[in-house]
């Protein structure tokens, strides 16, 4: 056991390494100093109060859509949809708003989030339907609903839900602070990050130590088995879809609220696809992908801020983080492979 | 038999698994054109010494020649180029593809197109042809029965131009028929100057077809001689050690006669294989042997009647309660313990531990905390009770061999109180005690009054301990006797499509 945590944290150095090499290497080809750009990166992300409390505000939506990608995965099932989850739960929770725009705080802001979660629930509950009645392929499924949800977000804010006050901007109404999720500690962080946390802790636990993770484990291993002892797949399925699908479209309703103020077209930043891959680079464990998620979000927010100060290209800071991605991956293939051979 | 020198020899071989040493000098010569027993209990070593031999694993002490000459294999590829074949327990077919495609595959020199009548079918097919003459190429490989499976590894092995044939319990999976036409081949093998090594532990094997044996215990060597020189007693003693077992006593006739499972009438159909209006009843403790070549419906069977498969028709009644399945999610009654065929695929999750694959059986009723320590503690009990070996509750499931896999099942299984035993070939793959320890199990529970369905394909055993034998055909019953009634013939005739009616 200690041999593969060893091999587990090589692989996370060799992975350090990796990335810097490579991370040099293009920043060279680029003509910009490695070091020093690196350094700042490193600042911009987590230098200060601010530059911390945007990654978090980055991480937040990144954490829940990986959460709703490791708790299926843990059945075996390979989602891509949190994107679609995302835009869906988005659209669901402001139809709330748009619906009862002057309803009381204690009553709107609950039922915004609930709607939020719903819709993100039944986005991911349909593929998981559809997988647990007719087999259909829950990646694929998922893949597609993504730019179904997003042309439905677009639809809404480019028609009926266009805020006649935008002077032609397609976005809803602004929310009404009635319908603003709450910011913590005066920055943008919001309570997103809490039940982001709170829920990496709870399906931690979840998996590892009830009855119910013992059924997912025996579903994922041998469906045969499960089907045996009267675990039902399909019901299994359909859990892990909605309990994903909620987390998901319950990031989206808060990035809605607490980061835009309103919902409109080009919400996400591939918030969703991120989050697939901070999943796979947390071996689908809940509890690594807390920190990973705020490493990623960090080198979002950083690449922001570089843009914004050193006058570097955005799409620089997605390649790095491509690369740290491709690092990452690598070396913890590897170590898969090493522990298999000693495990 | 003619002897020109050894074709193999094997000297003074050691292996060591961590502490456990699996082979302790250990020499043997294999002639061509002789067919060698090697005869051991389950963890004698037999197996490993023939992997050495294979290649699959490098000895730490000893030699091996070939025709004389030393060889060194670092892989069953060198070996396989030295003429030296294996056909294990657990087949390394590839489910979804078709026999033929399998088979191709395992040549040399596979081919990119498959067509028809091309010279490479009939040469992946020239054994087949010999060995399955029914079977149909074209069928994907996960169709097959257990028995079929091993035909076609088997043909795949010889294939490959081996001289030396190694068979890892072959006959533990075969119908009498097919048992039969194997015996007649591995002679047949032997006459054309072959060598045939036949690891077994089924005195049935060495009387049919053996020229020689070894007999190992614990690692050693502990006898060898030619077949006719020795008893059964001789070897059972030779193999076990502790003076003969005797056979057990057959179990007792069931004393009440009011019917406690009654399966009236019921179809189902499991992965195309169908089962058509079966109907019997057991009083409780009554045994039930179901005869019949493999691929005949037994699996369907016994999924339906443990309630795992909807039934089309009729129903399944255990004490008047219906048990019949209605969806494929159902799940198992309580008190149906089942030991389904093919353990590893039908009851185990391989990468669980041992613990929670035996703490599987009633998972439904866990607390929603389950407790570890108890879970393992139990699991410990059942381990040591069932002597799986190695007794480790944290190991996977898939670190197990095939043997202690079906000892693992089967404590989970028999450990409680059922009141219906489905078992499918519950004794596959374990030696004559294990084997023994299995049927004292199921004995216990008839006759503490459970009803026990035993899908078997050794009419020895069947004859020996069941109250009634019915033999599936074609997804029907052809026919039910009392066991002072059954004989081969009879049985023999069922189980080739006679109905009992109209014999």
């Amino acid at each position: 056991m200690s041999r593969i945590s060893r091999i587990r944290f090589l692989a996370a150095c060799g992975a350090c390494v990796a990335f810097l090499i490579a991370a040099t290497i293009f920043l060279l080809a680029i003509g910009r100093p490695p070091l020093t750009t690196l350094a700042q990166m490193a600042f911009y992300a987590f230098g200060d109060t601010y530059s911390l409390s945007e990654s978090l505000v980055k991480a937040t939506p990144i954490l829940l859509c990986a959460l709703a990608v490791i708790l299926p995965a843990r059945l075996g099932l390979i989602t891509v949809g949190g994107e679609g989850q995302l835009y869906f739960g988005a659209l669901a929770g402001t139809a709330v708003v748009v619906g009862f725009p002057d309803g009381p705080i204690f009553l709107l802001l609950p039922m915004m989030l609930a709607a939020g979660a719903l819709g993100g629930a039944l986005w991911s509950g349909a593929a998981g339907l559809l997988r647990a009645r007719c087999n259909v392929n829950e990646t694929i499924s998922t893949l597609l609903m993504n730019y179904v949800a997003v042309l439905l977000v677009n639809y809404a804010v480019y028609g009926a839900w266009k805020d006649p006050g935008s002077l032609g901007w397609p976005a809803s109404i602004a929310f009404p602070p009635a319908a603003t999720v709450p910011s913590l500690w005066g920055t943008r962080v919001h309570i997103g990050l809490i039940v982001g946390v709170i829920a990496a802790l709870i399906l931690h636990v979840g998996v590892t130590y009830t009855r119910w993770g013992i059924a997912l484990k025996v579903l994922s291993g041998n469906r045969k088995v499960g089907a045996m002892v009267g675990f039902s797949f399909m019901q299994q399925t359909l859990l892990v879809m909605a309990i994903g699908g909620a987390l998901a479209g319950f990031a989206g309703i808060c990035e809605t609220s607490a980061i835009q103020g309103r919902l409109q077209a080009g919400l996400s930043v591939g918030y969703g696809l991120t989050g697939f891959l901070v999943a796979w680079l947390s071996g689908q464990n809940f509890l690594r992908a807390v920190p990973i998620a705020i490493l990623i979000g960090g080198l979002i927010a950083a690449g922001d801020a570089l843009q914004l100060y050193a006058k570097i290209p955005s799409a620089s800071a997605t390649i790095l983080q491509g690369l740290l991605f491709v690092a990452a991956l690598g070396a913890s293939g590897l170590a898969g492979r090493r522990s298999a051979r000693y495990g | 038999m003619k002897m020109t020198g050894p074709l193999v020899t094997l000297s003074a071989i050691r292996k060591e698994f961590g502490s456990v040493v699996a082979n302790d000098d250990v020499s043997v010569e294999i002639g061509g054109g002789e067919v060698l027993a090697l005869l051991g209990e389950n963890g004698a070593g037999k197996s490993t010494l023939m992997k050495i031999l294979y290649g699959f694993y490098q000895p730490d002490g000893g030699t091996i020649h070939i025709n004389g000459l030393p060889a060194a294999f670092n892989s069953p590829r060198d070996a396989m180029a030295r003429g030296i074949g294996m056909v294990f327990q657990q087949f390394s077919l590839v489910p979804a593809l078709s026999v033929l495609e399998n088979l191709l595959a395992a040549l040399p020199h596979a081919p990119w197109l498959q067509r028809r009548g091309s010279p490479r079918v009939s040469e992946a097919l020239r054994w087949l042809d010999q060995l399955a003459p029914t079977l149909d190429p074209h069928r994907p490989v996960r169709n097959l029965s257990v028995g079929e499976r091993q035909l076609v590894e088997l043909a795949k092995v010889l294939n490959l131009d081996a001289r030396v044939v190694i068979l890892d319990e072959p006959t533990s999976v075969l119908t009498p028929d097919e048992t039969e036409r194997l015996y007649g081949f591995i002679k047949t093998l032997a006459t054309e100057g072959k060598a045939v090594v036949l690891i077994t532990h089924k005195l049935a094997d060495i009387a049919a077809c053996a020229d020689r044996i070894v007999v190992m215990r614990g690692g050693r060597v502990v006898d060898r001689a030619a077949a006719r020189d020795r008893s059964a007693e001789d070897l059972v003693e030779a193999m076990v050690g502790r003076g003969s077992m005797g056979s057990l006593p057959s179990p007792k006739p069931p004393s009440g006669d009011v019917p406690m499972l009654q399966v009236q009438g019921i179809s189902a159909e499991v992965q195309g294989r169908t089962i058509r209006e079966i109907s019997f009843e057991l009083t409780a403790g009554e045994i039930l042997g179901i005869a019949g070549v493999s691929g005949n419906g037994q699996f369907a069977l016994a999924e339906a009647l443990a309630g795992l498969t909807p039934v089309t028709h009729g129903d399944v009644v255990l004490a008047s309660v219906s048990i019949a399945g209605h969806s494929e999610d159902g799940g198992i009654a309580d008190e149906v313990a089942y030991i389904p065929e093919r353990p590893r695929d039908n009851a185990i999750v391989a990468e669980l531990d041992l613990s929670l694959n035996l703490a599987l059986r009633n998972a439904r009723d866990l607390p929603f905390f389950p407790a570890r320590r108890d879970i393992d503690g139990r699991a410990r009990a059942l381990i040591a009770a069932y002597d799986v070996r190695p007794p480790q509750p944290s190991l996977p499931a898939i670190a197990l061999s095939g043997g202690n896999l079906q000892k693992l099942v089967i404590a989970r299984e028999l450990s409680g109180r059922p009141r219906l035993v489905i078992a499918c070939y519950p004794t596959m793959g374990l030696d004559v005690a294990a084997a023994q320890a299995v049927y004292r199990e199921i004995f216990r529970h008839a006759a503490a009054g459970a009803c026990v369905v035993w899908i078997s394909e050794d009419l020895d055993d069947l004859m020996s301990y069941a109250h009634r034998i019915a033999v599936i055909h074609d997804g029907r019953i052809a026919g039910i006797a009392r066991r002072d009634e059954a004989d081969r013939q009879i049985l023999g005739r069922w189980m080739a499509g006679d109905a009992a009616g109209s014999a």
